[in-house]
């Protein structure tokens, strides 16, 4: 290009990528070395052991227990979250107000979320088996978030619940760039709604569905405020609705095993990454199909 | 018809039923909030939002939350609107390589790096000061707004700057005059997003900002649902979240137009 | 340290390339700064700096920290130009933990509540100053009596680590089964004296409309507090040791599985609130305090925590957990007793002769009387309640630590073994919620104790 191109990106790059390396890289490097290590938090000179944390990790049942309630939440909360949301984003073609509402809990903070759904599912006045209880479904009730087998379904309904109104936005803001003449061109050669939309909306808003998929999985592997704050445990009944990154965070500051916590960081880098990747392709793949 | 409506009904009573409901509480003592969760109070009580505001130092946490969020969010945009410009208009030797560097920020679990990142900010001398907040904030908030943008600058058409540049226009006058004002929906909506997520920010102020009287509100509302549990005072955490929430509803209710108006764009790159 | 602060500045490429562990998180730090102890007097035992200004990190927990203020003012009338910067937080060691890595930690510190700093660690990587020199020093009350001689017996065991004494517990917490003076006045009922009588008891209770308990489901461990006390009963402080040394079997033995039973026995005969599983402490503790439920399991903490929504009264006095059975090895006033709220002066504080200092006047009559009144709790300064007027659930608790006289036990397992703690906590939600039963409950937590003991990467300890 033009004269002067090397200074300008020098001189535009600097400062970014100083803080980007100082306040992210440089502790995700280091993070990356301690956990080779037996630190336990305070010690000045931790011991290198190799890959023992790592191998650690498979004995791990708090760990398998996180492992297998994220991998459940990667296949439940990206899918419901989308289908609803084009659901909705559909339904709520030109009435607005509809939308406005349902982006309210994407403006508010996951510790706010947590503590307001305590309320709803808590027994004995909870929101919830008062609702059951007004409609005449009082044999419903429950403790919802002490029964093993619910709880984390409790969880990932919150999940759902907080994620929906963006995915709903995001949508229908794609949905409004397709031409309606296409649309109409498409009504008037008989093709009924479901086809309309799945012949036609979705293959040209998928660029938008495939951000959601990988969003959506990567918070898929998160869930640790809404656990900590919300459940039995935490992270129970029973480790039932234990996550991976509430694992972590118990095994640094309650356990004092900061090395063997990292190791857990490590791997649960790896696997977003590789969820990530996954996620990609796959999603790539449909879009030429449909295409 | 009939079923949508009731669907879109349904969905909207979800949503708001909870937040309603906290609004209400706020309003109630505590034994009401555990006798009859349902009902609403027999009289307004008032002096739980002014005992929020004051003793649990709600008003001080939101000056202190609008210093380092308004401070983080200026950076974000300018460092990252700068970073995504060159990356998606410039070709360089490394150009692949930063990109992914920086987008590999997105995936990293946050607190894998709190200890040593602490230590960072604490050898810089930032521990708990309002610019290491702002630095770090804006650090972590790059990787996204870079993400977001790159693709943005990509679409935008080249001709109004290559026009700029045989008008002898240098590097950074087209980036400022001519393709930063072209982004401007992009910077809208991303923005948008930026201020959620550095106003909702609870790990980072945790680790790096110990100073009580730096708190910012998720921290502080943390420590007001925290103390509840020592010594309760439910209807005073219940006006301390409708005080949190508030200031940010209230601006996407005002500002809603817009901010649709800026989503749309950023959906349509 | 130089090292590490140019390699953080020179960004990504230095510090990928630089140094290793020892230059970055776990750097140590300098002592270049540190306050040298000056001349001491009897006026100044310690040897103040009367000018060096003093950090305290207190835990605002159930207690509030109103008594660490006033040691604070107490200090300063003592020394005007001492700055005390006192800053009461929750999590303290998220706070905290970092700066002790960083050896730049405050001069004194409440090391308590939930999140707070693992002592064990702290202890064995020499982190915290030998408190010999203040227990040796005069009281602040009576120059003749040393601080040492002011406090309640076990106090200075507690927090004695390989004959050095390292931290200094503020208050005496008991734990026991709560309910309502006058609710059981009104119905005529007594507290029990045998779990048998505790099990009938509950079967009347519930004709009368009550639920006989609550507790905080959704923390098991203080369900836990009434299993072990049952168990420690009837096994006495042999099987107190076994399970802290973590011998085999120890958590199968009769004694223990007798225990569980007996809060099993709860749970299959409906005497717990529907519901409880999934309350918080607060909700349950309400729901008791509203009357709906008779007894609940508590530490004596409790009637300050429910101050605000406790009716007039509603006099809550707290029981010793009944005896397990009729040949318990231990006398029925046993009870499950620790000192809380440790306090520690860091090894690498700037200011150690002013932690000290601090803590010389945190420990005076005056300052624990305040506490006793402001937080409703026990300190443990001798002679410090004497006098005062206590209320309904302090006075039972005071009681109850004459009645027991040396027959005080507490568990070490929960401090040194937290994954055995976790473990445990599961366990126990399940047991109370009747998924599983007595024997499958030992044996899941005897498989984690054998777990801790197989694990070499735990630091173990012998009681």
């Amino acid at each position: 290009m033009r004269h002067g191109k090397y200074r300008f990106l020098v001189g535009a790059l600097i400062v970014p990528l100083a803080l980007y390396g100082v306040f992210v890289l440089s502790p995700y490097l280091q993070a990356f070395q301690l956990a080779f290590t037996n630190w336990n938090g305070v010690d000045s000179a931790p011991e290198f052991t190799g890959f023992d944390n790592f191998g650690k990790l498979w004995d791990d049942p708090l760990f398998l227990a996180g492992l297998r309630n994220n991998g459940l939440m990667l296949l439940v909360v990206p899918l419901a979250v989308i289908v609803l949301a084009l659901a909705l984003a559909a339904a709520t073609k030109g009435t607005r107000v509809y939308r406005v509402v349902y982006f309210f809990p994407q403006l508010l903070s996951v510790a706010i979320i947590a503590v307001l759904w305590q309320f709803v599912y808590t027994p004995n006045s909870g929101l919830l088996n008062g609702a059951l209880s007004a409609v005449g479904l009082g044999s419903w009730r429950k403790s919802w978030l002490a029964e093993p087998d619910l709880a984390l379904w409790c969880v990932m309904a919150v999940m759902i619940w907080s994620s929906v109104g963006f995915y709903v936005v995001l949508f229908s803001a794609a949905m409004e760039s397709v031409p309606d003449d296409i649309m109409e061109a498409a009504a008037i050669d008989g093709a009924g709604p479901m086809t309309v939309f799945r012949r036609i909306t979705l293959p040209l808003i998928w660029e938008s569905v495939q951000v959601g998929w990988i969003y959506l999985g990567i918070a898929a592997l998160d869930g640790f405020a809404l656990v900590q704050i919300m459940t039995v445990g935490p992270g129970g009944p029973d480790n039932s609705t234990e996550v991976m990154g509430l694992g972590l965070y118990r095994t640094a500051f309650t356990f004092g095993k900061f090395g063997y916590a990292s190791a857990m960081g490590v791997a649960i880098f790896f696997l977003t990454l590789s969820i990530a990747v996954l996620l990609l392709r796959v999603t790539k793949r449909e879009r030429v199909e449909l295409a | 018809m009939r079923t949508k409506h009731a669907f879109l009904t349904l969905w909207a009573a979800l949503v708001t039923l909870p937040l309603l409901w906290a609004l209400m509480s706020s309003f109630k003592t505590d034994a009401e909030i555990f006798d009859s969760p349902w009902t609403p109070p027999a009289s307004p009580r008032f002096d739980n939002w002014s005992r929020a505001w004051e003793q649990a130092s709600i008003g001080q946490y939101l000056f202190n939350t609008l210093i380092v969020v308004g401070g983080a969010l200026a950076l974000t945009m300018l460092l990252g609107a700068l970073t995504a410009y060159c990356l998606a208009r410039y070709e360089f030797p490394g150009n692949r390589f930063l990109y992914y560097t920086l987008i590999a920020g997105m995936l990293f679990p946050v607190f894998l790096a709190l200890v040593p990142l602490f230590f960072v900010v604490d050898n810089l001398g930032m521990l708990g000061t309002y610019h290491g907040l702002i630095l770090v904030y804006a650090a972590y908030a790059l990787p996204f707004t870079v993400f977001f943008l790159h693709g943005f600058f990509r679409s935008l058409p080249g001709a109004v700057a290559e026009a700029a540049f045989i008008d002898g226009a240098s590097h950074a006058g087209v980036f400022f005059r001519v393709m930063l004002p072209m982004a401007r929906p992009g910077m809208v909506s991303v923005g948008i997003f930026n201020f959620l997520g550095l106003w909702n920010q609870y790990l980072l102020p945790k680790v790096l900002n110990p100073d009580p009287d730096h708190y910012v509100l998720a921290q502080g509302l943390a420590e007001l649902a925290v103390s509840q549990g020592y010594r309760s005072d439910w209807s005073g955490l219940f006006a301390g979240l409708i005080i949190a929430i508030l200031p940010v509803l209230l601006a996407y209710v005002f500002f809603q137009r817009q901010i649709r108006a800026g989503l749309t764009s950023g959906a349509l790159k | 340290m130089n090292l590490t602060r140019r390699s953080a500045l020179a960004g990504v490429a230095a510090v990928a390339a630089s140094t290793g562990l020892a230059a970055c998180a776990t750097a140590g730090g300098d002592d270049g700064d540190k306050v040298k102890q000056g001349d001491t007097s009897a006026e100044n035992p310690l040897g103040v700096s009367g000018e060096a200004a003093l950090e305290v990190v207190i835990f605002k927990g159930g207690y509030g920290d109103q008594y660490a203020i006033d040691a604070g003012t107490s200090l300063k009338q003592k020394f005007p130009k001492v700055a005390v910067d006192h800053k009461g937080i929750q999590g303290v060691g998220e706070v905290l933990q970092p700066r002790f890595v960083a050896d730049s930690p405050p001069d004194v510190v409440d090391n308590s509540g939930a999140g707070r700093l693992d002592l064990a660690t702290l202890v064995s990587a020499g982190k915290l100053t030998d408190l010999t020199s203040l227990l040796d020093a005069p009281s602040l009350d009576d120059p003749a009596k040393k601080v040492r001689d002011t406090l309640m017996p076990g106090v200075i065991s507690d927090g004695t680590f390989d004959g050095k004494p390292l931290v200094l517990n503020y208050s005496s917490v008991l734990w026991g089964v709560w309910y309502s003076k006058s609710l059981f006045a009104k119905h005529g009922w007594t507290f029990p004296k045998t779990w048998d009588e505790m099990l009938t008891l509950n079967d009347e209770i519930k004709k009368a409309g009550l639920h006989p308990w609550t507790w905080q489901g959704k923390y098991p461990e203080y369900l836990n507090d009434p299993l072990v006390s049952l168990a420690a009963k009837a096994g006495g402080f042999d099987l107190v040791k076994s399970i802290d040394n973590l011998q085999p079997g120890a958590w199968q033995s009769p004694a223990m599985l007798a225990a569980a039973e007996a809060i099993y026995q709860l749970a299959v005969r409906g005497h717990i609130m529907p519901g409880s599983e999934g309350l918080s402490h607060t909700e349950a503790q309400n729901a008791w305090c509203k009357g709906q439920v008779a007894f609940i399991p508590c530490g004596s903490w409790l009637e300050g925590e429910q101050q605000a929504v406790t009716p007039a009264g509603f006099d809550m006095v707290m029981g010793t957990v009944p005896a397990l059975t009729g040949s318990d090895k231990l006398p029925n006033g046993a009870v499950m007793a620790a000192s809380s709220e440790s306090f520690i002066v860091p090894a690498k504080a700037k200011n150690v002769p002013g932690g000290l200092e601090f803590l010389r006047h945190l420990f005076s009559q005056k300052v624990a009387r305040g506490f006793a009144e402001s937080a409703k709790a026990l300190p443990v300064v001798t002679g410090a309640t004497d006098g005062l007027s206590l209320s309904s659930g302090l006075g039972s608790v005071a009681e109850a630590v004459k009645a027991a006289g040396p027959n005080v036990f507490s568990y070490k397992f929960r401090t040194w073994y937290a994954p055995l703690s976790k473990a445990l906590d599961d366990a126990t939600g399940e047991l109370a919620t009747k998924r599983i039963n007595p024997q499958q409950w030992a044996e899941r937590v005897q498989k984690a104790a054998d777990a801790v003991a197989k694990d070499s990467s735990i630091v173990k300890h012998q009681r």
